[in-house]
């Protein structure tokens, strides 16, 4: 892929190209097991039947980071953990995406204050592309969160040029 | 047993190190004591901690087979003294115990109670790190909860938040 | 043919015969030393993120050591430096699975520390019936995702479906599904809302025949009793020296529960009715102590609770819920341990006071952290396929070890 990425002009067949190849990627994204506190609980709430993660594709939690595409942070991340949240991001393959699920995981949550080893907010260690609000967040919302990162990938250039370049 | 009792068994047999026994009182208004509400504990010299500890353990009438908790407290930011917390639990006789050893800041050493509750081991590890207190005859004493290049005792009083560990911001 | 002489592991041993294409064979002396093998921090027997630090002599293990840390949040720096009701929605995240268990544990320590607070009895009943329902809703989770563990899938998504209607019934009483902060210094935060009583009586009616279904469905299955008999044994001796409580050490045969032995609240009552009763693990399945056993409790504890929840709704009566506790609470002088019974373990809250708004200390005793420790001499000894059955049976929260 890496020849064919961001290689063509903008036309009707590449357009068309990218919409498949992004239709696959939304609609299969497959998260890493990676709770770490009470977020963990709503995330395992959302892979259970009642808020059923499966019907968009991406109910299959991967333990090997090399075999996900998401990591769904979900819990408060502190510097002795940080290390191996980027040890683990660096892992995974492209195209790989992070949301920060949680108050923890957006801003350093309730531990804000007086918390001398909690990390005040995963993107000061990976790269994060949805926050989703919340102490914890409601299934409901992590199914939100979701749906804002599949509308984010459904406008991606992946063989087309991107905007700024053309 | 309630407290009463247990005091005075503990008298009767001469435990080591026993100090004295703090009990809740009123607040008098004519002697200036503001009183202290809460749980009675007993005072211990920290030098025979372990002896005392084995006397509970073993004893018939206290049979205090558990420990339950073993942590420090700062009282005050500029006072002199740290105090070790000790709780015990009977299951066959049903009562509790609560023990309290002061150490001074400057030297905070104390024996290990690792041989007569095998429960003390990880808690000696956690006081050890959060309080800057050492366990003299403690098999293991690692960090537990903090990294190991962690600095400084974050329980302490006068302990100063860290602006910044290994190139990550704090603020 | 020559064979190139390799540092470390393989060695040129002896020369042995001659084989039949010619050529001559060589004994390789092959020296091994223990594996060591890192479980976690990131792993999917998902008990949070803990690092176990396994070493192995081929398939068995030959010694285990947990590293924790990972989920470290400060939670008693963070006492020292809030008031007193600020630090109630603190105490919701160390055991996250039982959050309803730790309010009722830090309000009664600091109740202890205010003689003359009157928790008024409807209070009380609410606050047991809250707690009961978070045991069962705890226990749950412990049966589902052991059963996840092992390899079963269904167990889990049926003790899921019965989480969310007990996470519905807390969204209805306090607003939230996971982090509650409902149970206050002083009694509950408000009243339950007309017809929740009911709802959790009915709930009570259902759930005592699905109880029924997961027995048979997990407990007394085939595959599940020889995955997790005789392994894991925690004698008594051991369980006494290691300082642990709750179902691990019911487990093990010793009969004592906080609740009815050294009661608190209601349960002296709700004991002499004989409403609670308490089970143990009688090694039925295997030896005394093993991994079944502690299940075992568990899933009877599940079955436990719900007579102590009916008691409470038969003899619950209106009126007030919140004693007369004011907005900013200042705490006389003192200081007090008081230790609850958690799902997991004894809850110990040690706090204490000089008379201010804020705290000294608020010490939190952690029955996984205790219970932890045993890994460390129970597990060597036991085969490599058997630990995430070991680990999964001590039921530990990493909220609650790390605190």
């Amino acid at each position: 892929m890496a020849l064919l990425e961001n290689a063509f002009e903008e036309n009707v067949l590449t357009t068309k190209v990218d919409w498949l190849l992004n239709w696959a990627r939304l609609n299969s994204i497959w998260p890493m097991t990676f709770g770490l506190a009470c977020c963990a609980i709503e995330m395992m709430a959302v892979g259970a039947a009642h808020h059923d993660i499966d019907r968009f594709g991406a109910g299959a939690f991967r333990a090997s980071p090399r075999q996900a595409d998401l990591m769904i942070v979900a819990g408060t991340v502190n510097f002795k953990m940080g290390e191996r949240v980027k040890r683990l991001y660096d892992q995974m393959a492209f195209p790989k995406y992070v949301i920060a699920m949680g108050a923890c995981a957006t801003g350093g949550g309730p531990y804000f204050k007086y918390g001398y080893t909690v990390v005040k907010g995963v993107d000061r260690i990976v790269p994060v592309d949805v926050y989703i609000a919340g102490c914890p967040p409601r299934p409901e919302a992590l199914l939100e969160g979701l749906m804002k990162l599949q509308e984010k990938i459904r406008k991606t250039a992946v063989i087309r040029k991107p905007a700024h370049l053309v | 047993m309630d407290f009463q009792a247990i005091h005075d068994r503990l008298r009767a047999i001469e435990a080591p190190g026993l100090q004295a026994a703090d009990e809740p009182r009123e607040p008098n208004k004519e002697k200036k004591d503001p009183g202290r509400s809460g749980n009675p504990f007993v005072t211990v010299d920290p030098a025979r901690i372990v002896e005392f500890l084995t006397v509970c353990r073993d004893d018939s009438k206290l049979d205090f087979r558990i420990l339950i908790d073993l942590t420090a407290t700062d009282p005050k930011a500029d006072g002199e003294e740290l105090s070790v917390l000790f709780e015990l639990l009977s299951i066959r006789k049903k009562h509790r115990l609560s023990i309290k050893a002061s150490i001074p800041k400057s030297d905070a050493s104390i024996q290990s109670a690792t041989a007569v509750y095998r429960a003390a081991q990880w808690h000696e590890r956690e006081c050890g790190e959060m309080y800057g207190i050492t366990f003299v005859g403690h098999p293991d004493p690692r960090n537990i909860l903090l990294p190991d290049d962690w600095v400084g005792y974050p329980l302490r009083k006068d302990y100063e938040f860290p602006t910044e560990y290994n190139g990550i911001s704090c603020e | 043919m020559t064979i190139e002489q390799q540092k470390g592991a393989l060695t040129l041993g002896s020369e042995g015969r001659v084989l039949p294409s010619g050529e001559r064979e060589f004994m390789m002396d092959v020296s091994t030393s223990d594996l060591e093998v890192n479980m976690g921090p990131q792993h999917p027997a998902t008990h949070g993120v803990m690092r176990i630090l396994l070493r192995t002599d081929g398939e068995l293990v030959t010694g285990a050591q947990p590293h924790l840390g990972y989920l470290h949040r400060c939670a008693e720096k963070i006492g020292e430096n809030v008031e007193w009701l600020q630090y109630l929605p603190y105490t919701d995240r160390y055991d996250y699975l039982a959050a309803m268990n730790n309010n009722l544990g830090y309000s009664l320590a600091v109740e202890a520390l205010m003689p003359g607070l009157e928790i008024p009895r409807r209070a009380t009943l609410i606050r047991t019936i809250c707690a009961e329902i978070n045991r069962i809703a705890s226990h749950l989770i412990a049966f589902g995702t052991y059963g996840l563990d092992i390899g079963a899938f269904t167990p889990f998504f049926y003790a899921f479906r019965e989480r969310e209607w007990i996470q519905a019934l807390f969204e209805k009483i306090c607003g939230a599904r996971l982090t509650y902060s409902y149970i206050r210094i002083g009694g509950v935060f408000n009243d339950a809302p007309p017809g929740w009583l009911q709802e959790v009586g009915h709930f009570c009616d259902v759930f005592e025949q699905k109880w029924q279904e997961y027995y048979d469905l997990l407990v007394v299955n085939h595959v599940f009793v020889k995955r997790t008999a005789d392994i894991g044994v925690i004698p008594e001796e051991m369980a006494l020296d290691f300082g642990l409580t709750g179902p691990m050490l019911r487990g093990s045969g010793v009969d004592f529960d906080l609740r009815r032995d050294m009661p608190y609240m209601v349960y002296k009552e709700i004991s002499d009715a004989g409403a609670l009763k308490v089970p143990i693990g009688r090694g039925e399945m295997g030896t005394l102590g093993d991994c079944w056993d502690r299940l075992f409790v568990r899933v009877q504890e599940m079955k436990e609770s719900l007579a102590v929840i009916r008691w409470c709704l038969d003899s619950i009566e209106p009126g007030p819920v919140l004693g007369d506790v004011p907005k900013v609470i200042k705490v006389p002088p003192g200081e007090a341990y008081v230790g609850i019974e958690n799902p997991r373990g004894e809850l110990g809250h040690y706090v204490s006071s000089d008379g201010g708004k804020v705290a000294t200390r608020c010490r939190v005793r952690g029955p996984s952290f205790t219970n932890l420790a045993v890994l460390e001499d129970m597990m060597p000894g036991t085969l490599l396929a058997d630990s995430v059955a070991i680990i999964g049976s001590t039921d530990i929260v990493v909220g609650e070890t790390d605190r």
